[in-house]
């Protein structure tokens, strides 16, 4: 619990209108838009500036409500900022799908860390589109393990 | 009667915005020197970046809001919120900072795609030659922490002391701590938390608003409290919770005692340019 560490690999960009749009869809016709086995979703909205992706987390409690969603379709842990509520809590244990947070409000920064990165779906959606990104040395904090251990009640 | 010229406005306040957005002001960064938290690297690096590089501290370039003083007799070659309006869209294009603005809020939730509109709200001043403009571009995350809450007339401090701290100990993780907590007391519900907006500028603007004062004893007990709460830098638990906090407080109705909450994030992405006629 509260360890940091980097990682480098891919990441599957999406919030808040990407979650109720993929669920609608898959409602409709029966069918996932995209595959999320294996995934970890960066909650996140980036922004385009100097030909980089800028980007950092938003307020993962406003996907809390995706959470169970996502998890029972494989999504392996979440990434994003701030706490999260007990029924995402709950979900997080049962899936074992740790919850990491990135630096916030460190766009510049992070931006510097993305290596390439690619629009999977809902382009019209502009920041809120889905993206996959290719990152290298992300800085993350574990904030609930899958145990549903939180970072504030042990420190 | 005195004519502004546009092109001054336009020209002062894109600087200004470009400014908010990659330049972290000299205070904050003196609040993160002996920080040595989680993150702490990250955070001193940004700053560094964004300034160097002209990319955006965050990605959150927010809604912009104006609150714009006005001396009466003063006009302009063209209405105030189109070349108000014009220079957020430049800036935001040009420098690729987000356009986070959806036309409908509750059905389609078509992105806009210039970030428009700006908010702006217009005061008019007696006894100035000079136009204020006061601007903010906060995020979408401590946004969602605004609250307004109308109490009983015959509440006492501590009611409102309760009545903050409880609401930044729910909420306050999600607003990229260390925060900036502006409270707006009195008035009518829209004025408390219009004067709310404005207690999230820095010391050095006081707002020319008359009837408008400043509670700063209990600003300063608000502080003490929320700090206690150690929810800290980023959420972390380690560092300051709050940078600041400032309570304005307004006339209000015999039956009514309006207390508006607003927050800002850790970056506190505010100016101000005056401009002579």
């Amino acid at each position: 619990m509260g360890e940091s560490f980097y990682y480098s690999g891919t990441l599957l960009v999406m919030r808040d209108a990407a979650h109720k749009r993929i669920i609608e869809e898959e409602r409709e016709t029966g069918r996932l838009l995209i595959s999320l086995y294996g995934r970890i979703i960066f909650y996140a909205g980036p922004t385009f500036s100097n030909g980089r992706m800028v980007i950092g987390p938003t307020t993962s409690k406003r996907m809390d409500k995706f959470l169970e969603y996502t998890l029972s379709k494989g999504v392996i842990a979440t990434i994003g900022k701030g706490e999260r509520t007990q029924e995402a809590i709950e979900a997080i244990k049962k899936y074992k799908a740790p919850y990491l947070v990135a630096p916030s409000g460190c766009a510049a920064y992070l931006s510097e860390k993305i290596l390439e990165w690619k629009i999977v779906a809902f382009q019209e959606l502009g920041p809120e589109a889905i993206y996959e990104i290719n990152v290298k040395d992300f800085p993350l904090i574990v904030t609930i393990d899958c145990n549903g251990n939180t970072i504030r009640q042990n420190g | 009667m005195k004519i502004i010229r546009n092109r001054a406005i336009y020209e002062e306040v894109q600087e200004k915005l470009e400014e908010i957005n990659t330049n972290l002001n000299s205070k904050i960064q003196q609040l993160f020197e002996n920080y040595t938290g989680p993150f702490a690297n990250e955070i001193r690096e940004n700053t560094k970046i964004a300034r160097e590089k002209k990319l955006p501290l965050c990605q959150d370039t927010g809604i912009v809001e104006f609150f714009v003083f006005k001396p009466y007799d003063l006009s302009f070659e063209e209405p105030l919120h189109r070349t108000l309006y014009r220079v957020v869209k430049d800036t935001y294009e040009k420098n690729g900072y987000r356009k986070s603005t959806v036309l409908d809020p509750l059905y389609s939730r078509i992105n806009k795609m210039d970030n428009l509109p700006a908010i702006i709200h217009e005061f008019e001043i007696e006894t100035s030659d000079e136009l204020e403009i006061w601007m903010i571009a906060k995020g979408g995350g401590s946004e969602n922490l605004s609250a307004l809450y109308i109490i009983p007339p015959s509440s006492t401090e501590d009611d409102v002391i309760n009545i903050v701290v409880q609401h930044i100990l729910k909420n306050g993780p999600n607003a990229c701590p260390p925060i900036n907590v502006g409270i707006g007391i009195g008035g009518t519900a829209d004025m408390a938390i219009l004067i709310s907006r404005l207690a999230l500028f820095t010391d050095e603007y006081f707002p020319r608003l008359p009837y408008l004062e400043s509670y700063d004893d209990l600003a300063k007990k608000l502080h003490l409290l929320i700090n206690e709460l150690r929810i800290g830098v980023q959420a972390l638990g380690f560092g300051p919770t709050c940078q600041s906090v400032k309570v304005y407080a307004y006339p209000t109705h015999i039956a009514t005692l309006p207390i508006a909450i607003s927050v800002d994030c850790y970056l506190s992405r505010t100016g101000r340019v005056i401009i002579n006629g």
